[in-house]
């Protein structure tokens, strides 16, 4: 990837909190407080301060420590697929 | 068990213009739910060809006010979303949305501060909801709000900032203008930097809890300024608009 590429990637990043719409669709509840382990460096990070890429098609959740992706979730007209295999786990409170 | 999150149709009940690029749609809500300051809606669109496309716009109003929200949206000329909802919606017309939404960027006067918001051009409308929230609340919660825009034409909400520091001596709002700053200005006119944040920041003490909102670049080089200057990560709250102005 050169230079400029990355930089307009760079702008074009927001939050997993600008998502949070998307994941309370799919998991029936806020998610952005959830703590999500990454499987590659293990370090933990609220989902909502995951880094998002949303201008592909689809999103993509990246690891703010090692930039990993973490969970890629597409959306078609019949269903959602959500491809979590970046996250080692993801832990919620349970009583939300 | 929260309530699911539904799409739902508001009505646009009033449009205030705040500067030549920016306007305040209130929107009033069947499904009305209180938010947490910093909370965003999502709005779809839908075209006449069943194209859908959404976006995020947070509240600006107060959750005390119930049964509506204000959303403040900035116009991107060459914008999908943004252009129609500044220039062509209108008083009783309708608008798909859900929300209230996420949990990450929020703040209330039960956490408590010192607060320090820090703002870009229309990031500073999350930010202002909480300062509503605060003085609806009459919480005497030390306050910064470290606002920066391209010029004083721009500044979102001016009278009203004036009106809730005026009279509070908890709060205290600085500018900085980043292209033009209006003549015989004494305050800052640059991008924000550390030296510029640890003035700010100075006399609100140990504890800090911080709020970052606006243009992805801006948030990225002062999110990285105050973890560098020692405050601890999970007390920098960040909000990335996208590209969106400077
Ligand atoms: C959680 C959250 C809250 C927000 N709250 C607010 C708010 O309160 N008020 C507000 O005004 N905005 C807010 N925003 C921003 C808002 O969601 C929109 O991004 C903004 O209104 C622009 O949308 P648009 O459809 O008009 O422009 P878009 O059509 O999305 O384009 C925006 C700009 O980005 C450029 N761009 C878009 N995609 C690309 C690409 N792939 N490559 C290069 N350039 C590209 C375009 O050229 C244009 O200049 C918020 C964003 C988030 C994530
Ligand atoms: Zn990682």
């Amino acid at each position: 990837m050169d230079d400029e590429v990355a930089d307009m990637n760079m702008a074009l990043m927001v939050d997993g909190n600008a998502v949070a719409g998307e994941l309370q669709q799919i998991f029936g509840r806020d998610m952005t407080t959830a703590v999500a382990r990454c499987a590659g460096c293990a370090s933990d990070a609220e989902m909502g301060a995951l880094l998002a890429f949303t201008r592909g098609p689809g999103v993509v959740l990246r690891c703010p420590t090692c930039r990993a992706a973490i969970a890629r979730i597409v959306e078609t007209t019949t269903a959602i697929y959500l491809d979590a295999r970046g996250a080692a786990y993801v832990r919620m409170g349970s009583r939300p | 068990m929260q309530p699911a999150l539904e799409w739902q149709v508001g009505e646009v009940t009033r449009v205030r213009t705040e500067t030549p690029r920016t306007k305040t749609l209130t929107l009033a809500l069947p499904k009305w739910m209180a938010h947490r300051p910093g909370q965003h809606y999502d709005v779809s669109l839908t075209a006449p060809d069943g194209y859908r496309t959404e976006r995020s716009y947070s509240a600006a109003s107060e959750p005390e006010r119930a049964g509506e929200v204000d959303l403040t949206v900035e116009r991107i000329d060459d914008g999908e979303v943004s252009p129609y909802l500044d220039d062509v919606l209108m008083p009783g017309d309708q608008l798909e949305v859900r929300g209230p939404i996420g949990g990450y960027f929020v703040w209330d006067v039960s956490l408590g501060g010192p607060l320090l918001l820090i703002g870009g051009g229309s990031g500073v409308v999350p930010l202002m909801a909480m300062l509503r929230h605060r003085a609806a609340q009459k919480a005497p919660i030390p306050a910064r709000l470290l606002y920066s825009s391209r010029s004083a034409q721009e500044v979102i909400y001016r009278t009203e900032f004036e009106r809730l520091a005026d009279g509070d001596g908890e709060l205290e709002v600085v500018f900085t203008f980043t292209r033009h700053a209006p003549p015989g200005w004494t305050g800052y006119q640059r991008r924000i930097d550390p030296a510029m944040l640890d003035e700010v920041m100075q006399s609100l003490g140990n504890g800090v809890r911080s709020y970052v909102c606006g243009p992805t670049l801006l948030v990225e080089a002062v999110s990285n300024a105050l973890v560098a200057m020692g405050l601890p990560a999970g007390r920098v709250r960040t909000e990335r608009f996208g590209p969106t102005g400077t």
